[in-house]
């Protein structure tokens, strides 16, 4: 697991953030956590299979979630658990990581790597482990709260 | 109203894409400038059946999807009537997907995610 795996998706989330969503980024901390960490109530988890195999989380609190799906639809919603707060953050992931394995598909042809639809996991006290897979977190900082991407990655053969 | 063609009438859309959201997004983008959106389906095969009931000037195509991909339902579409406009609108447009659309007549790849002004100008050019 290196920055290089973790880079498209930080930059693909920055981009999205400023262009689709509006957020101001303020900063980017990178955490190293091992194989696992504590989600802040909402989670997003989106694989991909092909010369890489892999996953990438996409971790908030439910106001900030709230918020996100708000920017998205327009609409008003109270609960993280509204069906349309977590299809949103399914959207938000799928665009997230699709962006940025365009951008690794193009950097090194032939690895074809592909997505699998998002799961969304919302509640309290949720520990999210990466089984058998290195992972890489950055903590980004926007004007909507923190978000967390962490890269789980595992390479195959090109 | 950029919707509304030169005989009054309004540029019919069918948006095919399994995120509710992301239909939802397309329905909200187009339908202040007249756009109609005319049908929308949830995955490929879902497009294929409903296309011989519609009319759609535009069909708005994800790429991935469950029981059947925005590719192959392009190409069935295809088949069914050649003139069909097709504009794929995905989160994945890497080189290999963009040349397979164009192997199989898509008429215009857009990566999302979608500014409204230019899905619309992408609609127009179609037309």
């Amino acid at each position: 697991m290196s920055t290089s795996h973790i880079a498209p998706f930080v930059k693909s989330s920055v981009t999205i953030f400023k262009d689709m969503l509006g957020l101001e980024v303020k900063s980017g901390t990178t955490e190293n956590e091992g194989d696992s960490f504590a989600s802040r109530g909402f989670s997003v988890i989106v694989g991909f299979t092909g010369g890489w195999k892999g996953r990438f989380f996409l971790d908030m609190t439910g106001a900030t979630a709230i918020q996100l799906a708000s920017t998205l639809t327009g609409e008003e919603y109270s609960s993280m658990a509204d069906e349309e707060v977590l299809l949103s953050g399914a959207e938000l992931g799928n665009i997230i990581s699709g962006n940025a394995i365009t951008d690794i598909n193009n950097t090194y042809p032939g690895l074809n790597l592909r997505l699998t639809p998002p799961s969304v996991f919302a509640g309290d006290d949720l520990s999210m482990f990466n089984v058998r897979l290195n992972s890489c977190s950055v903590l980004i900082d926007t004007s909507a709260g923190p978000i967390k991407i962490n890269v789980a990655v595992e390479e195959g053969k090109k | 109203m950029k919707g509304i063609k030169t005989d009054g009438t309004a540029i019919q859309v069918m948006s095919v894409d399994d995120s509710a959201i992301s239909r939802k997004m397309i329905k909200k983008a187009l339908e202040p400038e007249g756009f109609v959106v005319c049908a929308e389906a949830g995955n490929g095969k879902e497009a294929v059946e409903l296309y011989p009931k519609i009319k759609a000037d535009v069909i708005t195509m994800d790429v991935t999807m469950p029981v059947m991909d925005g590719l192959e339902a392009a190409s069935a579409i295809k088949k069914i009537n050649p003139g069909q406009k097709i504009i794929m609108l995905s989160a994945m447009g890497d080189d290999d997907i963009i040349n397979d659309a164009k192997s199989r007549g898509i008429d215009d790849v857009y990566c999302k995610p979608f500014k409204a002004p230019e899905l619309i100008e992408r609609i127009l050019k179609l037309m």
